[in-house]
């Protein structure tokens, strides 16, 4: 019997170092032909589809072989990884997948190379207006929209149908609708409007999209710092309102990130829902208590203003010492043209960054969803477009969520935080 | 020792010194030497500053809030981890059907990985689903559901619950063994000199156990000290910074906003606490104890 077991050991130990070996061999360059290093976050939909995608790349370019690596599926934990490797001046990877508040960033650090030949203006026209800004750095383009992201709001039509109830197109108009649904449903575990307040970069996405609709910016097209003023003050205090005056939001909304704002929501325990398009499958899944009973919508602004979709997504960049560059400009005009665009959408979900597939009848019959984005894509706003996002965005995320919880109010929170920022931009680059 | 003797020894150490020099040492020092400079690698900004960083931080507000959070969470996690880590030890010293079964139990949270346990503690703690609330409702002790991530004086005590409920094991196991090394005689002659279990406690397990308590203080105090993901993945340093700790700050500071020079700082700066609270405990612990630990 030992024997046996020992036998098991070393032939396991041996097929592991055999499969260790071919592994290895494929990362080496056979003659003539590249392999490319493709990072990016958890792909989601089914495993293969995303290769099968690559493998279609690989026969269309005979030559170039993709190897696709996961990375950490925590958005914090990539950003790290891309920064470690690329102060480093590491070669590993050619190919990166850029959250979009990222772009700036990575292009004022000279990490990734400049694709604007990729994207001629002319071809510009053809994406969403909003990740376009946000790739371009200096009248530079320094990386290729992928897929689109952008905040939504979720309702259930069931509930607003027996009321009588039109979707929300202001703020205001949510707080009565959710108001008179509670009170007519008058059921204890039934909640108004669920959003994500936790301290955290989803807490900023959500203030924005209050804020930009009360006719707010963070920094003027002069790249002013304005955020402290009457906009920002009104929605501040409109969102902590929501919690402590109308009572349509629970306390838990300062604590909430998305996924727990979708189970909720999921469960059938909430009228509203302020989320990114990646919940409509989860919803519409056989297994789901809502199946059926939902709708989207543009968020809504306040009254006399145009709302404002924060919007995510994420892009494809060139990192700047890749070995084999045209290569990996070329896996990127690939996976972002129409074709891919489309197939990427069909089998994996991911919204595409063309306006145009929008119209096509084939994924509107497969995605009749997608007809409902093309509005709040068509007007999602970016974040604000520097380099020094990042770091405003830790200024702002405890400022606001002390303005929410009740620690600051509203004027103390945007006063400190502009202090702050002011720094940042204009006082010493940091220290 | 002969002089042939001692060259062996230090031969022998060398490696050892090799390896924790290159590993432990090295870091360290270059960490230092960033804490120097003003680097920003997004704005090709690296230069010399000397202590400017230091003094930044002498009047940055955000950093005595999370140098506060820290010791607030220090002190108060530990103090409970040392308590209910000795009432185990103690009933699990005395003989009973199922003891092995029980202390391999204890072990359970110790062993869940941080991160997993921090995600299960987020739903426990949810408003609306949790079960803490559940059983405050059903029990009667509060009708309004607590919000205890999302309200700043909850938070930090909600992280440190979890932290306890997580370390806790850690404790009785060390308590444990110290336990084992008492001669039961000890406990039957001051039973026959009529000592009540209270004195038996206060006189016998208690002086044994001291240089294990002290163990666990450092343990637990550097663990707890330098803590980061379970307070991460729980609130992220919200509502407000209120859970923020002097690690989360670095990180932020590091790895989110690329300021590896303050981050360093930061970093110097909770190495310098550790080191401090270290410090304190190997002289508590005693040259005695450290004669005999070495030798």
């Amino acid at each position: 019997m030992k024997g046996r077991v020992r036998a098991a050991v070393i032939l396991g130990t041996v097929i592991g170092l055999m499969a260790g070996c071919a592994a290895g061999d494929r990362t080496k360059t056979e003659a003539g032909t590249v392999t490319l290093v493709f990072k990016h976050g958890k792909i989601a939909g089914p495993p293969d589809a995303f290769r099968g995608l690559l493998d279609r790349f690989e026969a269309e370019h005979p030559g170039i072989r993709v190897r696709d690596e996961s990375l950490p599926s925590s958005t914090d934990q990539q950003h790290q990884f891309y920064v470690i490797s690329l102060d480093g001046r590491s070669a590993d990877f050619d190919v990166l997948s850029m959250d979009v508040i990222w772009v700036q960033e990575f292009a004022r650090a000279g990490w990734i190379r400049d694709l604007s030949p990729l994207l001629p203006p002319e071809e510009r026209a053809a994406f969403f207006s909003g990740p376009i800004e946000a790739v371009t750095f200096e009248g530079h383009i320094y990386a290729v929209p992928w897929y689109i992201d952008a905040g939504l709001l979720y309702y259930r039509k069931d509930l607003l149908d027996k009321y009588g109830i039109a979707p929300p197109r202001t703020w205001e108009e949510l707080v009565g609708a959710a108001r008179t649904i509670l009170d007519g449903q008058g059921d204890p575990r039934l909640t108004g409007f669920l959003w994500q307040g936790k301290q955290y970069e989803g807490l900023i996405c959500n203030a924005l999209e209050y804020i930009e609709s009360a006719g707010g910016h963070v920094l003027d097209r002069d790249g002013k710092l304005v955020l402290a003023g009457p906009p920002a003050r009104r929605a501040l205090t409109f969102m902590r309102d929501l919690t402590v005056r109308y009572k349509v939001s629970p306390p838990l909304v300062t604590t909430a990130d998305e996924e727990t704002t979708r189970r909720i929501f999921g469960d059938g325990r909430a009228v509203f829902l302020r989320n990114w398009p990646y919940a409509w499958n989860l919803f519409e899944r056989k297994d789901s208590k809502i199946r059926g009973k939902i709708g989207v919508v543009p968020l809504p602004g306040f009254s006399g203003y145009s709302p404002a979709a924060t919007l995510g997504g994420w892009q494809l960049g060139v990192n700047r010492r890749s070995r084999h560059p045209e290569a990996a400009e070329a896996l990127i005009r690939f996976l972002t043209s129409a074709p891919i665009q489309k197939a990427t959408a069909l089998e994996i979900g991911y919204k595409p960054v063309r306006k145009a597939l929008y119209r096509d009848g084939e994924l509107l019959r497969a995605q009749p969803f997608f007809l409902d984005l093309y509005d709040v894509f068509l007007t999602a706003r970016p974040r604000p477009v520097t380099p020094y996002y990042l770091m405003l965005s830790q200024v702002m995320q405890p400022e606001f969520s002390a303005a929410l919880v009740g620690l600051k109010s509203p004027e103390t929170a945007l006063a400190d935080a502009q202090l702050q920022m002011s720094h940042i931009l204009f006082g010493r680059a940091g220290t | 020792m002969r002089p042939d003797e001692r060259r062996l020894g230090y031969a022998l150490v060398g490696p050892a010194v090799l390896v924790l020099t290159a590993v432990a040492l090295l870091p360290i020092l270059a960490a230092a030497g960033l804490s120097f400079q003003r680097r920003m690698p997004i704005f090709e900004i690296g230069e010399y500053v000397g202590l400017a960083n230091y003094r930044f931080l002498a009047g940055d507000p955000r950093f005595w809030n999370s140098l506060f959070n820290t010791a607030y969470f220090t002190i108060v996690s530990v103090i409970l981890e040392l308590a209910a880590g000795l009432a185990i030890a103690v009933l699990l010293d005395r003989p009973f059907s199922g003891r092995g079964w029980m202390r391999a139990v204890l072990l359970v949270p110790w062993a869940i990985p941080t991160v997993v346990s921090a995600r299960m503690w987020e739903w426990l703690y949810n408003g609306e689903f949790g079960l803490l609330n559940y059983l405050l409702r059903a029990t009667g002790l509060s009708v309004e559901p607590v919000n205890w991530l999302g309200n700043p004086h909850w938070a930090i005590h909600a992280a440190i619950l979890m932290d306890v409920w997580k370390t806790t094991p850690f404790a009785a196991l060390l308590l444990t063994a110290g336990l084992q090394t008492v001669p039961r005689d000890l406990y039957r002659a001051a039973r026959v000199d009529g000592a009540g279990p209270w004195e038996i406690f206060r006189r016998i397990m208690l002086p044994a156990l001291k240089p294990m308590i002290l163990v666990v203080l450092l343990f637990r105090t550097l663990d707890a000290f330098r803590v980061f993901d379970a307070v991460y993945v729980l609130t992220g340093g919200g509502p407000a910074n209120t859970t923020e700790t002097l690690s989360i700050y670095a990180y932020k500071v590091l790895f989110q906003t690329l300021q590896f020079g303050y981050g360093s700082a930061l970093a110097v700066t909770a190495f310098l606490c550790v080191a401090l609270i270290s410090l304190v405990y190997l002289a508590l612990l005693g040259r005695e104890y450290w004669k005999r630990m070495l030798a």
